[in-house]
C-alpha cells in the first residue's frame, strides 16, 4: 500500500511542478520572445549586439513605450485610445510654438512665455485632451473607438491650426529650443539614452499606480466586470476620465521629448504611432477586452517592435517587407496569446 | 442481483488543471430510469465532472462509456449527438437574445429558403416552457428576466433537445418551492421514459423527493454511492465533509435597536408594486416570495441601481434618495446581488475581489490598504472555508460556491451597517452555510441589520427575526419569529 503510494505522490508533485513551470513560461511569453529575437539577431548581424546599436534602439523605442504605458491603462478599462499620437503632436506643437515664438493672442503681443511655463502648458494640453476623451465616452456613452477616432482627427486639426501647418521652429524663428530639451530627447547618461530612462520612470510610475492605488483597482474592476465595479460604488465615469487623462499626459510627455530628439515639431509628427502603441500593449499580453494585463508587458511589447524594426534594417530587409513582417508578428503573437488563454482556462 | 440498463459509465476519470488536481479518480454509472443525486462540498469537483461529460473539458485520464460504447475525444457537439444534455450551474444564456433564440440556439426552425419561421419558433418556445409550467414571454430579451426565470430557460433549453442523459448542475439554486416541484414533475416523467439523470444540489432536503441513488464526492474522489433510502441527512453530511457539523443555524437573539432602513410604498420594475417595511438595528428581516412576486426587484431599488417607480426610502430615520450605488454605500448600505456574475471580477484573485467594496467613496489617488486586504482575505478564507485557499488564483477558476463565498466576504468585511443579502447562500454547501450564518449572527450582534431575501424556507425559519411574505408584488403577510413556519410561508406566498 505505502509502497505504491510514494511513487504516486512523487509523480503528482512532478506533474504539479511541470504545470507551474508551464504557467510561468506562459506568463513570461513576451519576455522569452524578446530574448529569442535578440539572440537570433546577435547571430544574424554582427552590428546588432553593440552598445551603440542597442542604445539607438532604446532611444527610438522610448516614444512608443511611453505611449504604450498610457494605452495599457486605457485598454485595461476595456477601452482603446486612437488619439494618443495626435495628442502627442498637439501638445508638442503648442509647447514648441510657445518655446520659440512670442505669444500673440487676439492681436495682443504677450512676449515670450517663460520656458518652464511653456512645457507645463504642453503637458496640461495632454491632460485636458485626454480628459476630454474620457468625458465624451462616459457622458455620451459613445464607444471608445469612435470617440477617440473623432478626437484623433480633431486634435491633428488643432495642431495644424497652432503651427499654421509649418514645422516649428520655422526658419525665421526668434528663440531656439532650450538645450535641456534637446538633451532629454537625444542626450545620454553613461551611454544610456535619457529618453529611455524617462520611459522607464513612466513605466515605474504606471506600475505603482496600478498596483497600489484605488485608481489601479478601479481600472481592473471596470475592465474586468463593469457591472461589478458599478454596484460596488466605483464611478465608471471618473475612472474613465482619469484613465484617459493619464494616457493624454503620457502622450504629451512623449511628444515633448520627441521635439527634443527631432529638434523640431510639426502637426503631423508621430503619425501612425497610436497603432504601434496598441500593438505593444497587445503583444505584451494585456487583454484587449480589458481587466487583465499590466505595464511591463507593454514595455516589452514596445521593445519587441523596436528590436524587430532595427534588426530588419540591419539585415537590409526592404522597408516594404519590414511592414509585412511587423504585421505578421502582431498577428502571430495575438494568436499565441489566445491559445495561451484557452489552455489556461479550458484544457 | 437485478439487471439495469447502464446508460453511462465512468471509469477512473481524472482531471488536472494547471497546478490543481480537480478530479482524482471518479468511477460511477448512471442507470436508465434513475435520478442519481451528486453531492459534495464546494470545490469537490461536481461541475468539473459535468463539464467533462458535456465535452467542455477534456479529462486527463480514465474512460467514458455511453450506452456500452467507449467514447473518446468528447466535444460539445458529440455529447449532444450522444444524447447528453447539461444544465450549467453558471447560467450560459446569451443576454441580448430573446428567450426563443436562446432555447433554440443554432437550431431555429426554418421555412422556405432557410428563413427563420419566427411564428413557429415562438410557439414552440412557449410550448416548451409550458412543460415546466412557466409563462415567460418568448419574445422577451433574456437580460430583462430575473435569475429564476433564466434558470428555467436554461433547463428548458436542455430538455428541448430530448437528452437521454440529463445532467442538472444545481438547477434549483435560484428557484422557489413551486417552480421546483414542477421541475421535479418533469424529471419524474423523464425517469419513467427511461432517461438517466444526474442531479447536483446542495439542498439535502431534495434527496427524498427525487433521488434513487446518491453519490458523494470529496476532493475529487467518490466517497460512496448509496441507495436513497439509506441517504439520510446525517449520513450524507458526514460523508461529504468528513466531520460532525456544528449547529446549522447559530441564531443569536439580539435586542432590536432603532430603525435602520425603512421603505414606504416602494414600487419598482414591473413586479414590485407596494412594499413598506422597517428594518431595525440588530435585526435579520427575511423576505420570501415565489418567482415573480417582486422580491427580485427590492435590492436594486433600495440600492439605487434601478430607479424606484414610487415610494420613499429612509436610512436611520432620514429620507434618502440614492442616484447610484455609490450614494447607497456612502449611507452605509451593502448589497449582495442574487446574480453573482454581476459581482465578480473574474480575472482578479480573492484579495481585490473582497476589497472592492472598500473603494467606494475613496479618492482615486488614495493608497490601497494592502495589509488589511491580506488580513481579511486570510480571515474569510478560514471563516467561510473558501477553497482553494490560494491567494494567487483568479476567481475565474474557483468553483461556483466558493465564488459566492468571496462575494459574501466582500460585503461582510465592508463595514456596511445595513446589508441587503439577496439569496446569500446560493450554491454554498451545507458545511459552509453554517459558517455564513454564524458570521451573519455576529454582524447583527455587532449592531448591523440584514435584509435577507431568500427562496430557502429553512434558512428563513432558522435565521430570520421576522419574515415579509410577498405575493403579486405586495406584502401578503408579516410573520413574527414564532410564526415563521413552512406552512405559513407557503400559504401566504401562493
Ligand atoms: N479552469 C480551471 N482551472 C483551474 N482550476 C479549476 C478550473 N475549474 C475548476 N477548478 C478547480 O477544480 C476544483 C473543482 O471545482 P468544481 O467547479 O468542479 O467544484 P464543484 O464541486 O462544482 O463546487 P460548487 O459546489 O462550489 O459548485 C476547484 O478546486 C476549482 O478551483
Ligand atoms: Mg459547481
Amino acid at each position: 500500500m505505502t509502497a505504491d503510494k510514494n511513487p504516486d505522490l512523487a509523480a503528482e508533485a512532478a506533474e504539479n511542478r511541470k504545470a507551474r513551470l508551464r504557467g510561468m513560461i506562459f506568463q513570461a511569453g513576451p519576455l522569452i520572445a524578446l530574448v529569442l529575437l535578440m539572440a537570433y539577431l546577435s547571430f544574424a548581424s554582427e552590428n546588432f549586439l553593440t552598445f551603440d546599436n542597442l542604445s539607438n534602439v532604446a532611444r527610438q523605442s522610448a516614444f512608443v513605450a511611453i505611449l504604450a504605458v498610457g494605452q495599457t491603462y486605457v485598454i485595461l478599462t476595456g477601452g482603446i485610445d486612437l488619439s494618443v499620437a495626435a495628442i502627442s503632436a498637439l501638445a508638442a506643437s503648442i509647447a514648441a510654438v510657445l518655446l520659440t515664438q512670442p505669444l500673440v493672442l487676439f492681436g495682443m503681443d504677450f512676449g515670450y512665455v517663460p520656458v518652464p511655463l511653456a512645457v507645463l502648458i504642453g503637458l496640461c494640453v495632454g491632460i485636458v485632451a485626454g480628459g476630454l476623451n474620457g468625458w465624451l465616452i462616459s457622458r455620451f456613452q459613445i464607444p471608445d473607438f469612435i470617440a477617440t477616432l473623432g478626437t484623433m482627427t480633431a486634435f491633428r486639426g488643432a495642431a495644424l491650426l497652432v503651427t499654421d501647418g509649418l514645422p516649428v521652429p520655422s526658419f525665421n524663428a526668434g528663440r531656439q529650443l532650450p538645450e535641456w530639451l534637446i538633451w532629454l530627447g537625444g542626450g545620454q547618461i553613461f551611454g544610456v539614452p535619457v529618453s529611455a530612462l524617462i520611459a522607464l520612470v513612466c513605466a515605474l510610475a504606471g506600475w505603482y499606480v496600478l498596483r497600489f492605488t484605488t485608481l489601479g483597482r478601479a481600472i481592473y474592476a471596470v475592465g474586468g466586470n463593469r457591472a461589478a465595479a458599478h454596484s460596488a460604488g466605483i464611478s465608471i465615469a471618473r475612472t474613465k476620465i482619469m484613465t484617459y487623462a493619464i494616457s493624454g499626459l503620457l502622450a504629451a510627455i512623449a511628444g515633448i521629448i520627441l521635439v527634443g530628439r527631432l529638434n523640431s515639431a510639426n502637426a503631423l509628427m508621430a503619425e501612425g504611432e497610436e497603432l504601434r502603441s496598441i500593438a505593444s500593449v497587445v503583444i505584451g499580453g494585456t487583454n484587449l477586452f480589458g481587466g487583465e494585463g499590466g505595464v511591463w508587458g507593454s514595455i516589452i511589447g514596445a521593445a519587441i517592435i523596436g528590436v524587430l524594426g532595427n534588426g530588419l534594417n540591419l539585415l537590409d530587409v526592404s522597408p516594404f517587407w519590414q511592414r509585412i513582417a511587423q504585421g505578421v508578428v502582431i498577428v502571430v503573437v495575438v494568436i499565441f496569446d489566445q491559445w495561451r488563454r484557452r489552455t489556461m482556462t479550458r484544457v | 442481483m437485478e439487471e439495469y440498463e447502464i446508460l453511462l459509465k465512468l471509469d477512473r476519470i481524472e482531471k488536472r488543471f494547471p497546478g490543481v488536481l480537480a478530479l482524482k479518480s471518479i468511477s460511477l454509472d448512471v442507470r436508465a430510469g434513475e435520478v442519481q443525486v451528486l453531492l459534495g462540498e464546494n470545490g469537490a469537483g461536481k461541475s468539473t465532472l459535468m463539464k467533462i461529460l458535456a465535452g467542455e473539458h477534456e479529462p486527463t485520464g480514465g474512460t467514458i462509456e455511453v450506452a456500452g460504447r467507449r467514447v473518446s475525444g468528447l466535444t460539445p457537439t458529440l455529447a449532444t449527438e450522444l444524447g447528453i444534455g447539461l444544465v450549467h450551474q453558471e447560467l450560459s444564456l446569451v443576454p441580448a437574445l430573446s428567450v426563443t433564440e436562446n432555447i433554440f440556439l443554432g437550431r431555429m426552425p426554418t421555412g422556405a429558403f432557410g428563413r427563420i419561421d419566427w411564428k413557429k419558433a415562438h410557439a414552440d418556445a412557449r410550448h416548451a416552457l409550458e412543460a415546466l409550467g412557466v409563462a415567460i414571454d418568448p419574445t422577451a430579451e433574456v437580460r430583462t428576466l430575473e435569475v429564476a426565470e433564466q434558470q428555467l430557460i436554461e433547463i428548458t433549453r436542455a430538455l428541448e433537445r430530448g437528452p437521454r442523459i440529463l445532467l442538472l448542475d444545481e438547477p434549483t439554486s435560484a428557484l422557489s418551492d413551486s417552480e421546483r416541484s414542477r421541475l421535479f414533475d418533469v424529471i419524474r416523467l423523464l425517469k419513467q421514459r427511461g432517461h438517466g439523470i444526474i442531479y447536483i444540489s446542495h439542498h439535502l432536503s431534495e434527496i427524498p423527493m427525487i433521488a434513487d441513488r446518491v453519490t458523494v464526492l470529496r476532493d475529487g474522489i467518490v466517497v460512496d454511492t448509496l441507495p436513497a433510502a439509506e441517504a439520510d441527512e446525517e449520513t450524507v453530511i458526514s460523508l461529504m465533509v468528513g466531520r460532525q457539523l456544528a449547529e446549522q443555524f447559530p441564531k443569536r437573539t439580539v435586542t432590536l435597536g432603532s430603525p435602520a432602513l425603512a421603505a414606504e410604498h416602494l414600487a419598482a420594475g414591473h413586479a414590485l408594486k407596494d412594499l413598506s417595511f422597517t428594518l431595525h438595528r440588530g435585526e435579520i428581516l427575511g423576505v420570501y416570495g415565489l418567482m415573480g412576486a417582486g422580491q427580485a426587484e427590492i435590492a436594486g431599488a433600495l440600492f439605487g441601481l434601478q430607479p424606484a417607480r414610487a415610494g420613499t426610502i429612509s436610512v436611520n430615520g432620514a429620507p434618502v434618495h440614492f442616484r447610484s450605488s455609490a450614494d447607497a454605500i456612502a449611507a452605509g448600505l451593502g448589497l449582495l446581488s442574487r446574480d453573482r456574475r454581476q459581482s465578480l471580477v473574474p480575472m482578479q484573485p480573492i484579495g481585490p475581489n473582497i476589497s472592492l467594496s472598500w473603494l467606494a467613496g475613496k479618492s482615486l489617488l488614495s493608497r490601497l490598504d494592502l495589509p488589511r486586504e491580506r488580513e481579511e482575505s486570510t480571515r474569510y478564507v478560514a471563516d467561510l472555508r473558501i477553497r482553494p485557499a490560494s491567494t494567487t488564483h483568479n476567481l475565474f477558476f474557483y468553483s461556483g460556491g466558493n465564488q459566492q463565498k468571496v462575494i459574501l466576504a466582500r460585503w461582510m468585511s465592508s463595514g456596511a451597517s445595513i446589508l441587503i443579502f439577496d439569496e446569500p447562500t446560493r450554491g454554498i454547501d451545507v458545511g459552509a452555510k453554517a459558517e455564513v450564518f454564524a458570521v451573519m449572527s455576529r454582524l447583527v450582534a455587532e449592531g448591523a441589520s440584514i435584509l435577507m431575501i431568500s427562496s430557502e424556507l429553512n434558512e428563513l425559519i432558522g435565521m430570520a427575526d421576522r419574515v415579509l411574505v410577498l405575493r403579486g408584488g405586495r406584502i401578503s403577510a408579516e410573520l413574527p419569529r414564532a410564526e415563521i413556519t413552512q406552512e405559513n410561508l407557503l400559504r401566504y406566498a401562493s
